[in-house]
């Protein structure tokens, strides 16, 4: 179970996606305020109406307005009635101008839905016709500051995936047959065996050889060391460190974090090209 | 979109029950000013784009969670809690006396909700998310740090606020209402009749012990760790590798791509030219990196 939990392989696209060369782009700061609930709300402008006010929400994989935006903003016309529908679920349509304060986007993914929770908090705390959530927050740099209660955000480049494509896909595999192991090496040669460990319920990783002459020798790494962390990244299975190796480049050096006769300590690694 | 309403679990936006709020943290106000670290802290995006982090709790762990802005608190799963022994209060909350998200934030006697909340649940019930989620990083703990989002890059960058966040308050019901509660069953339903999407099971690569020169047209062996399998199955430094498993190799990329997919154990076979002669050689790889 615990391999399984922490089989963490790296989803995180990161096709070519070094900022526009060029000049940079001037953040754009975006006010937002803070729900008693401990919410972040922000004015978005949908298709130019509005200003709704709308939740702001890191963890939703999804934008979503209710039936009444999508109304007046004229998003119905696209969206195609699902056969199955529970809260006037619309389905999704691409807003062609989606503005956050004063950022507006083109083309973002958004649901059509008369969301429960948004219901409830609108009763409480007055009216929110939706969220702003990954389709929008993903194309940019963002930060996110409570004490000035604030967003900025400066285009990086990332073009977020379809969200509904991944959770249908991800639907499809349900109860298919088993995925075939993958594999997952290390960006570099670092010169060493390492061994799982099972403790009462956790488990650690430790070196059991070092080869003379390679990059963990080199940075001081001995036999019977219990490796904690590879740049910050922890290490506590085969998979996560194997997982850890992978993002440290060859040829950089990487913080590694280990424990010899119940000391920590931290020596610094470069992986060289090799297998 | 047949499965439309599914959306609802994947919103992440959770409430914390009018009785639940906590009556000693309803002030705002500013702590002692805390050296200015910035933390880079290491997140994945899930199978269905939602921001992961791990954390481990008095030790114990990791394990996984969704940051939530949409959601007020900290949320830690019921069987999470029973398995390290905290106690929910009389409204609900525990205090999780050492927790710390990967890449060095530490928390001390963090507050948090010992609760399911649906979307997790149902999360896993199916297993969308493409790993096992044990709760939701929310408000009470967000709200200490700076926190920067950048997709383009492999880590998250949180930099300690002098800020003590207000503690939320309660609205309705638990963390979704009946409304919501409902979907849970709905979720569960569905999972009975679709099955629940397996796990990745993941195994570390071969090993090989060969370094390689790096150029664009040829690859060569630079060194060749002693005692390792290729050194056990006779490649030498200098050996230039022309083929892998039969396909024609034309830089370390080439070979490293020939090489993705090798499990401790398997071998290989790699054809290299040596003075002049080319020579096909059998490396069994083992394990290592």
């Amino acid at each position: 179970m615990k391999k399984i939990l922490s089989s963490l392989t790296l989803v995180v696209i990161f096709a070519g996606l070094a900022q526009g060369e060029g000049k940079p782009v001037k953040p754009v700061t975006v006010p937002f305020e803070l729900l008693r609930s401990g919410h972040m709300a922000v004015q978005v402008k949908i298709n130019g109406k509005g200003p709704y006010r709308v939740i702001f929400d890191t963890g939703a994989p999804i934008s979503l307005l209710n039936n009444k935006v999508a109304k007046e903003a004229g998003l119905l016309k696209d969206a195609e009635k699902p056969l199955f529908s529970l809260f006037g679920t619309m389905g999704q349509v691409s807003v062609k101008s989606f503005q956050v304060g004063d950022l507006k986007a083109e083309d973002v993914n958004t649901i059509i839905m008369d969301h429960p929770t948004i219901e409830a908090i609108s009763r409480v705390l007055g009216p929110v016709q939706g969220i702003v959530g990954f389709p929008f927050f993903a194309r940019y740099k963002m930060t996110l500051d409570y004490q000035a209660k604030e967003l900025t955000f400066v285009p990086n480049g990332f073009e977020p995936p379809d969200v509904l494509q991944a959770l249908m896909s991800s639907i499809m595999m349900s109860g298919g047959a088993k995925p075939a192991a993958k594999v997952i090496g290390p960006a570099g040669q670092w010169g060493m065996t390492v061994r799982e460990e099972a403790g009462e319920d956790e488990t650690t990783v430790k070196v059991t050889k070092v080869y003379a002459k390679g990059p963990a020798a080199g940075a001081g790494i001995k036999e019977g060391d219990r490796i904690l962390t590879i740049g910050g990244r922890w290490t506590d299975s085969l998979a996560d460190l194997y997982t850890a190796a992978g993002l440290a480049k060859r040829g950089e050096l990487v913080k590694v974090a280990i424990q010899r006769d119940g000391k920590e300590m931290e020596v610094s690694l470069k992986p060289i090209s090799g297998l | 979109m047949r499965f439309s309403w599914l959306w609802l679990s994947l919103t992440g936006l959770l409430l914390v029950g009018p009785l639940f709020g906590e009556e000693s943290l309803k002030k705002e106000g500013t702590s002692k000013k805390t050296e200015a670290t910035v933390y880079e802290v290491p997140y994945r995006l899930t199978d269905v784009k939602h921001v992961l982090i791990r954390a481990k709790i008095n030790g114990k762990g990791p394990f996984n969670f969704i940051l939530d802005t949409g959601a007020p608190a900290l949320f830690v799963s019921t069987a999470v809690c029973k398995k390290l022994g905290i106690e929910p209060d009389k409204k609900g909350w525990g205090t999780f006396d050492k927790f710390e998200i990967e890449g060095g934030v530490v928390l001390s006697k963090a507050r948090g909700r010992i609760e399911d909340p649906f979307q997790i649940e149902g999360m896993n019930s199916m297993g969308l998310a493409g790993a096992e989620l044990h709760g939701v990083v929310g408000y009470n703990i967000l709200a200490r740090y700076r926190l920067e989002f950048d997709f383009t890059q492999d880590k998250m960058k949180w930099t300690p606020l002098d800020f003590v966040p207000k503690g939320p308050e309660g609205m309705s019901g638990r963390s979704g209402g009946p409304e919501t509660d409902a979907m849970v069953g709905l979720l569960k339903l569905m999972a009975a009749f679709i099955g629940k999407k397996p796990m990745p099971i993941v195994t570390p690569r071969g090993f090989l012990g060969i370094e390689l020169t790096d150029s664009e047209k040829s690859v060569a062996i630079k060194s060749v760790l002693a005692e390792g399998p290729a050194a056990k199955a006779g490649l030498q430094a200098g050996d230039e590798v022309t083929q892998v498993n039969g396909k024609v190799i034309k830089n370390a990329r080439d070979l490293r791509k020939q090489a993705a997919e090798l499990k401790p154990g398997q071998s290989i076979k790699v054809t290299v030219r040596r003075d002049a002669e080319s020579r096909e050689i059998t490396v069994k790889s083992g394990e290592g990196l």
